[in-house]
């Protein structure tokens, strides 16, 4: 299939849901916007790993990422989804089905660093201030200086530790370092960013306030494609315009649900009774997903 | 205050040694030894044979610790390339690693003289046998170093296009820094044992030669090898502060972390 079939594709799956999306009109939802292209399209993607024993991590996984939205998988530990973050981020090859990336090959567009990505731990670099974390990506694909000052500090100021630049990745918190890892997969203004649930290893409370945070932070860099993995329902519904529920190893999809509460998601969406119904829906499709593999 | 405490500490610690040091050769001497002087003499004595001469000693340490250095130099440098090889591919690694510590099971002091016959200068085997107990120490230091970095650091790499030699500079170096400096800490004494045992072996100049001039001559001149015993404990001592005043310099961050996680 080529780039423009691609992008030609129809974004919404199957017509009973096309035909709800014609019942909300909320503004600035995925079904406001049909005719979007298509960003990452997985397509019936298997993934065998071999070994002593093989393992198949992946069974015929599909789904589409829009242009410019917030896509999160959720789904059991184990059930794959880091596998799928590291197919799409061309990292390692499927074994089955396809990945297109904005009309291209993982692997090309991993070489093209159209990629920035987030993992759970903030894989900051122990001896680089701050400031040359953010700077890391910057400096690999050999920005002139005066640029890279520029970029280190706006994102500094966008993931607000301005104060701490000159910091060392020990000294700060661990909300902390995983926004200097937001700044350093921001900075070179890739079209994609990956996260591999970035939130994971942080307190509730942090947790919380991050998700928060990232809206902001991918509100004010517009066309960025995200691709969110959790295991947390409340936080995929919050960021999400998609959630990819996947059930447990191997990994497959066991339905896509369009988020179409209102952007932004102020408290009051957070409390509406729509998110609490998602919320329900989610949970009780993760709950049949468990429940069918015994 | 702390650095106080620990001038405290040392003091307490050289009181205490030699004190004890000075009730034995009392005692050997109040036995009734005849040449307790030679087999345990006091501290005094030592000093005042350094400083009667002065110039045997000075080109004695000189000799041995200059080679030592040197040899310490060549040996990090060839671990460092081995362990950058090494990492470079799993097959190399599997290939050379088995080799690299089997390097180790050659009992060193036979090495002397069979180098001296291949190398014929003194000054070749000294060097040759420094370099060859620092290299083993660093090769594996390194390489564990190198291969600390974590898979995701890796990605990240990847994720950015980084090649091989970016990799290595902007990732790998780095982040084995405390490696190597816990290997060249370990590895600085042990390159000047290696160039006394060339000494000891060989016999011609050195602070070994010292140690086994006093043997040959008699008791003596046994305070000479207490000495030559001394400075190279002193030596040793000496060589392991500054590579650990080094890495201060170095990765300063390094011990703030460390002393944040105590």
């Amino acid at each position: 299939m080529t780039a423009d079939k691609v992008e030609d594709r129809a974004l919404i799956l199957d017509p009973e849901e096309a035909a709800a999306a014609q019942h909300h009109h909320h503004h600035e939802t995925l079904a406001d916007r049909p005719g979007l292209p298509i960003a990452i399209a997985v397509e019936g993607v298997d993934k065998v790993f071999t070994g002593k024993r093989s393992v198949k991590a992946l069974e015929s996984v599909s789904f589409d990422i829009p242009v410019g939205t917030f896509v999160s998988l959720i789904g059991p530990s184990g059930c794959g989804k880091s596998t799928l973050l590291r197919l799409v981020a061309g990292l390692s090859a499927v074994t089955g089905g396809r990945i297109v990336v904005n009309g291209i090959d993982p692997a090309e567009a991993r070489r093209r660093r159209q990629f920035g990505i987030v993992f759970q731990s903030p894989v900051l670099f122990d001896w680089r201030t701050v400031a040359a974390n953010i700077a890391l990506p910057l400096q690999i694909t050999g920005r002139p200086r005066a640029e890279i000052d520029r970029r280190v500090s706006e994102l500094a100021d966008l993931v607000g530790l301005r104060d701490f630049i000159g910091h060392h990745p020990y000294e700060l918190s661990g909300g902390m370092q995983q926004r200097v890892a937001i700044a350093r997969a921001l900075s070179f203004g890739p079209p994609f960013l990956l996260m591999d649930e970035p939130f994971g290893a942080l307190d509730m409370i942090t947790r919380d306030r991050m998700a928060s945070e990232l809206l902001r932070i991918w509100s004010s860099t517009p066309g960025t494609t995200v691709m969110f993995i959790t295991h947390s329902i409340p936080e995929a519904i919050l960021l999400s315009d998609r959630v990819v529920v996947m059930s447990p190893r191997p990994g497959r999809v066991l339905r896509i649900v369009d988020i179409d509460l209102p952007r932004p998601r102020t408290e009051e969406v957070r409390e509406s009774r729509a998110f609490y119904e998602l919320d329900t829906e989610l949970r009780r499709l993760l709950l049949e997903g468990e429940a069918g593999t015994r | 205050m702390s650095g106080v405490g620990a001038a405290l500490k040392v003091a307490v610690v050289i009181a205490v040694v030699l004190g004890v040091w000075y009730l034995g050769a009392f005692l050997l001497e109040a036995s009734g030894d005849r040449i307790a002087y030679a087999k345990l003499p006091y501290p005094h004595a030592i000093l005042e044979k350094v400083l009667a001469n002065p110039g045997t000693v000075l080109e004695a340490t000189w000799e041995t610790a200059s080679r030592a250095v040197l040899g310490f130099f060549i040996g990090l440098f060839v671990g460092g390339l081995f362990a950058t090889l090494m990492v470079q591919a799993r097959a190399l690694e599997v290939a050379f690693l088995p080799y690299v510590l089997a390097s180790q099971m050659v009992p060193i002091i036979a090495l002397v003289p069979i180098m001296r016959a291949i190398l014929r200068e003194p000054e070749l085997v000294r060097l040759y046998l420094a370099s060859y107990v620092t290299f083993f120490i660093i090769t594996v230091a390194v390489l564990r170093g190198l291969k600390s970095v974590d898979r995701n650091a890796l990605e990240l790499m990847a994720s950015l296009n980084a090649g091989r030699a970016t990799v290595l500079r902007a990732l790998r170096f780095p982040a084995a820094v405390p490696y190597i400096f816990s290997g060249m800490r370990i590895a600085a004494p042990l390159s000047l044992i290696g160039a006394i045992l060339v000494d000891l072996v060989s016999g011609q100049g050195g602070l070994g030669y010292l140690m086994v001039a006093a043997v040959v001559v008699g008791p003596s001149q046994a305070t000479l090898l207490w000495a030559a015993l001394l400075i190279a404990f002193g030596l040793g001592i000496l060589f392991a502060r500054i590579v650990v005043w080094v890495e201060r310099r170095v990765s300063p961050w390094q011990f703030a972390m460390r002393e944040q996680a105590a």
